[in-house]
């Protein structure tokens, strides 16, 4: 996240700009990790469902360097104002992201089940849902890189569509487990990668609320506009 | 010029006034200092002025108590309402004045005689009190500041032989010896170490219930953590004034915002 301005304080600049590269790292990794999990899933590819969890420990190494740089920058350079919050934000971020990479190294865990490789059941509803995840998630690793809180209000209300993809994707699995039995272990497996494709889509949002707050100073609304529920 | 961002527009309560500036310029000679100044300075808060050296916020809090009638080829116009008076009319007092709005310096100012002398000799031009009564006002002041257990038995040496900081609480202790209603610091630990700095610190939180107060600072962290609003200035104007909260996590004005993250170049 470049400002215009710059630092009298030299290395303190150089210190956001690592920062800021730490969090990009992440974010383009993490990327990675989803898009393989999804191709392990729906293309039953067995060398990105290796891919996606091997990348895991990389995330973790980053999101560990990013907490200690936050912990450096806050005790020396005392940041304040749009500092404090880039800083703080970033924090939070990197938490967000190491989940989206657990989210994704799950997902690609399961791709090469028994059950799911002979599965007769319809991968397209999930396949919607997974390049919908995927957009949000690249347009919020965008907002973030450019700084852009036009984008990140955009995609934190984009989530709903996902949110609704999840309802209509459950209710499918959910009747085909009732029409035949021998669908429940496929369709059990299926549940929990679309459940842990909502939850990409839930950090992917919770990063744009603080890219947001990062850029305006400004905090969106706890209420975020919600898809159909189960009610 | 700008119009400064005033919290007054975001809906704070800012309470009762001590004191208003209203529409102040002030020029030393041909060198317009502060450009069209209105700032509220609201009762029992400690109201912080940050800015960058030659900014005007030193100039500022010497025209609160009219130090400025000592420097030559000054003007000041608008007004500074303090208690129902504008403090810039030339029939004011300026005695009764600076025993009401009192002032702490930069440098710990101790006059040349004992410490009991230090409290008395500014009570005395404005009140007779029988030795008692100046006996308990010197001890009571001097608890105010957390300096009695410290002086108490050396009461009649000289104030030159405390230590910086305890020479700066007795500096605040005279200051509030006259029961002002305002209290005006410039940068008052600049020269302390950082424990002196701390009981500063928390010597003004504890007076705030008492007397308004401010204070000029190059220290953000200190006004971060002592002031209740804080007012920005740049080149004699007022760029933004805000809760302290709000200033330091977001400011709205891109001038605070380079200022106080060390953007100036």
């Amino acid at each position: 996240m470049p400002h215009e301005s710059v630092h009298t304080v030299q290395s303190y600049e150089q210190e956001l700009e690592q920062l800021r590269s730490l969090v990009n790292q992440m974010g383009g990794l993490v990327e990675r990790q989803v898009a393989q999990a999804i191709t392990a899933v729906v293309e039953h590819d067995e060398v990105a469902a290796l891919d996606a969890p091997e990348m895991d420990p990389q995330v973790d190494e980053l999101e560990r360097e990013t907490e200690a740089l936050v912990i450096r920058l806050l005790a020396l350079r005392a940041p304040m104002a749009g500092d404090l919050r880039e800083v703080v934000v970033a924090l939070k971020i990197s938490g967000d992201l190491e989940r989206i990479g657990d989210c994704a190294a799950s997902i690609a865990r399961r791709a090469m089940r028994n059950e799911l490789l002979s599965c007769p059941i319809s991968l397209t509803g999930l396949h919607s849902m997974g390049r919908l995840v995927q957009e949000n998630l690249r347009r919020t690793i965008d907002a973030m890189d450019q700084r852009d809180p036009e984008l990140a209000r955009l995609v934190w209300h984009s989530d709903t569509a996902v949110d609704e993809l999840y309802v209509s994707l459950f209710r499918e699995l959910v009747t085909y487990m009732m029409e035949d039995p021998r669908n429940i272990g496929p369709c059990a497996h299926l549940l929990f990668i679309a459940k842990n494709l909502e939850r990409i889509g839930d950090h992917a949002t919770n990063i744009s609320e603080r890219v947001y707050y990062a850029v305006t100073g400004n905090i969106l609304p706890i209420v975020r506009p919600r898809g159909k529920t189960f009610d | 010029m700008n119009k400064p961002i005033m919290d007054d527009t975001t809906g704070h309560d800012t309470g009762t006034l001590a004191l208003a500036i209203r529409n102040l310029d002030f020029w030393y000679g041909s060198n317009h200092a502060l450009k069209d100044i209105s700032l509220d300075f609201p009762a029992r808060q400690v109201t912080g002025m940050i800015g960058p050296s030659g900014c005007g916020k030193s100039t500022l809090l010497r025209i609160l108590n009219r130090m400025y009638d000592l420097y030559p080829g000054q003007r000041a116009t608008g007004e500074v309402l303090f208690d129902g008076r504008n403090i810039l009319s030339p029939s004011l007092d300026v005695n009764v004045l600076r025993s009401r709005i009192g002032m702490v310096f930069q440098k710990p100012t101790p006059f040349p005689m004992s410490i009991y002398d230090n409290i008395a000799f500014g009570v005395r031009l404005h009140e007779r009190l029988s030795r008692t009564d100046m006996d308990q006002r010197v001890e009571g002041v001097l608890r105010r500041v957390a300096l009695w257990n410290e002086v108490k038995d050396r009461l009649g040496a000289s104030a030159a032989a405390l230590s910086g900081g305890q020479q700066q609480r007795l500096c605040i202790a005279r200051t509030i010896a006259t029961r002002p209603e305002i209290i005006l610091l410039d940068e008052p630990t600049s020269a302390l170490d950082p424990i002196s700095t701390a009981r500063i610190e928390e010597l003004l939180d504890e007076l705030k219930q008492e007397f308004s107060i401010a204070i000029v600072t190059h220290n953000l962290q200190q006004a971060a953590r002592c002031a209740d609003r804080v007012a920005f200035f740049y080149m004699g104007e007022l760029v933004e004034v805000d809760t302290a909260d709000k200033m330091f996590t977001a400011p709205h004005a891109k001038r605070t915002q380079d200022y106080i993250t060390g953007r100036f170049g």
